[in-house]
């Protein structure tokens, strides 16, 4: 419109101008966006993993990476992977454990991962060995109340809310513990990660 | 609509292709009337809440229920025959309107587990969704007591599902088979969880018993019950001939 100095941007324009402010960044800046462009790499890396693209593809993408950026991408990769993991054993766990275990980073913590699940599994192996028999007695006395009864009738343990109740409880409590060991692994290894970054630093400046 | 006694039939539509291609798919359902305490009624295989062709299949179960004086509401035990889909799509949903136990063979129901995995991807790929089910109980091979006095025969006859049952009730010479035998045809055995070999010897298993009305899951293109012991001979002696060589 005549007399107007607002004009509609290009796209390039724009683009331009956002190029512009980041060159206006400081390198702590600068590096800051990078870490965050890995870490979602990373992440969408492990969600591609889970949704079926192979390991060793994975591995393929992670060599292209220059050293620094390839350990960034890693690690959320890794802490990604690690997030996904439950302790009721799903497929998808030993699916996860074994991409921790080869690729690069500290895979100490699959076993302890997999030692828990074990026990999570005895535990409700117990718990259901110790109940069985009353759940079972009760539900059959609730079926025939209801006129339901005969040798064809098995009752269904894991429907009766006393069962539901103890499995939830037990899995509370190692979902607890699951998720202690997951903090626990990210705080050492986030600690290990800032000082290898802060030593690369040193060595490049 | 009454069959016999207190044995009541919700067939849907597909006794031909103009009627299948209108109406989708869903299973026949079938319902034995004040079986239970309370005059509360048992129903087998009550079919899907809605089919791919946007059919509100419960909805026409409820409404032709009614027309014989049969709430929802007074359905005390649901028994399905398979895991599939258009056979319990419905159970927890009528569960949620009337309190009904819920029952399934325990092989289907380990399958419907493997389902949550790589199983339900397979399917998935073939069309199949897998509503909720919590089954109260597991049907496997023996009697079923309902109420004072009525006796069903639950029969494992896997081969169109793994864990597959039927339910014959001797007084009244009513087979329920579910998808293990139609007017003319059988069920598929091309599913995960089927078996030719196994197909064939349930069949031939049910075979022996003395029926008058055998219900079938389906109307495929066939009417869905076949009446009369020797109409029912002729049936499993025309699959015999010329369904079992191609299974």
């Amino acid at each position: 419109m005549p007399g107007n100095d607002d004009k509609i941007k290009s796209a390039l324009e724009i683009a331009l101008e956002k190029a512009q402010r980041l060159g206006a960044l400081s390198e702590d800046e600068k590096q800051r966006l990078k870490n965050e462009e890995l870490a979602a790499a990373g992440e969408a890396l492990a969600e591609r993993y889970l949704n079926g693209l192979p390991l060793r593809d994975i591995e393929i993408e992670l060599a292209g990476r220059a050293e620094q950026d390839r350990h960034i991408t890693s690690h959320h990769l890794l802490n990604h992977l690690l997030d996904r993991i439950d302790v009721v054993p799903v497929e998808r766990n030993d699916k996860i454990l074994n991409a921790i275990q080869q690729l690069p980073g500290d895979s100490g913590i699959v076993q302890s991962i997999r030692d828990l699940i074990q026990e999570y599994e005895s535990a409700i192996e117990k718990a259901r060995h110790e109940n069985l028999s009353a759940l079972e007695t009760a539900k059959r006395n609730e079926l025939e109340s209801k006129g339901i009864s005969g040798s064809a009738v098995q009752p269904a343990l894991e429907t009766s809310p006393e069962w539901k109740q103890i499995r939830q409880n037990l899995d509370s409590h190692y979902q607890e513990r699951l998720e202690e060991m997951r903090q626990k692994h990210k705080n050492s290894t986030e600690s290990a990660h800032s000082v290898t970054h802060t030593e690369d630093k040193e060595n490049t400046s | 609509m009454n069959l016999v006694d207190n044995f009541y039939a919700y067939l849907w539509p597909g006794v031909n292709m103009s009627e299948l291609q209108t109406y989708g798919n869903n299973c026949n359902s079938y319902l034995v009337a004040k079986a239970l305490p309370e005059d509360k009624h048992v129903l087998v295989d009550p079919g899907m809440v809605t089919n791919e062709a946007r059919q509100n299949c419960l909805d026409r179960l409820i409404s032709e229920m009614r027309k014989d004086g049969i709430e929802i509401e007074d359905v005390g035990l649901i028994l399905n025959t398979h895991a599939h889909p258009d056979h319990y799509g419905a159970s927890e949903s009528i569960r949620r309107m009337s309190g009904a136990q819920v029952a399934i063979g325990r092989g289907d129901d380990d399958f419907l587990k493997l389902a949550g995995g790589e199983m339900a991807n397979a399917l998935k790929q073939m069309g199949f969704e897998f509503p909720e089910l919590n089954p109260d109980f597991y049907l496997t091979e023996g009697e079923l007591r309902l109420g004072q006095d009525l006796i069903a025969q639950i029969m494992l006859t896997p081969g169109h599902s793994q864990g597959h049952i039927s339910i014959y009730w001797p007084k009244a010479k009513v087979f329920m088979g579910g998808d293990l035998i139609f007017y003319g045809s059988t069920g598929r055995v091309d599913i995960p969880g089927g078996n030719a070999q196994l197909l064939k010897e349930s069949i031939e298993r049910v075979a022996q018993l003395e029926i008058e009305y055998l219900l079938t899951g389906h109307q495929y293109g066939s009417p869905g019950i076949i009446v009369g012991a020797d109409e029912i001979k002729r049936n499993f002696e025309l699959i015999r001939k010329h369904i079992f060589p191609y299974l």
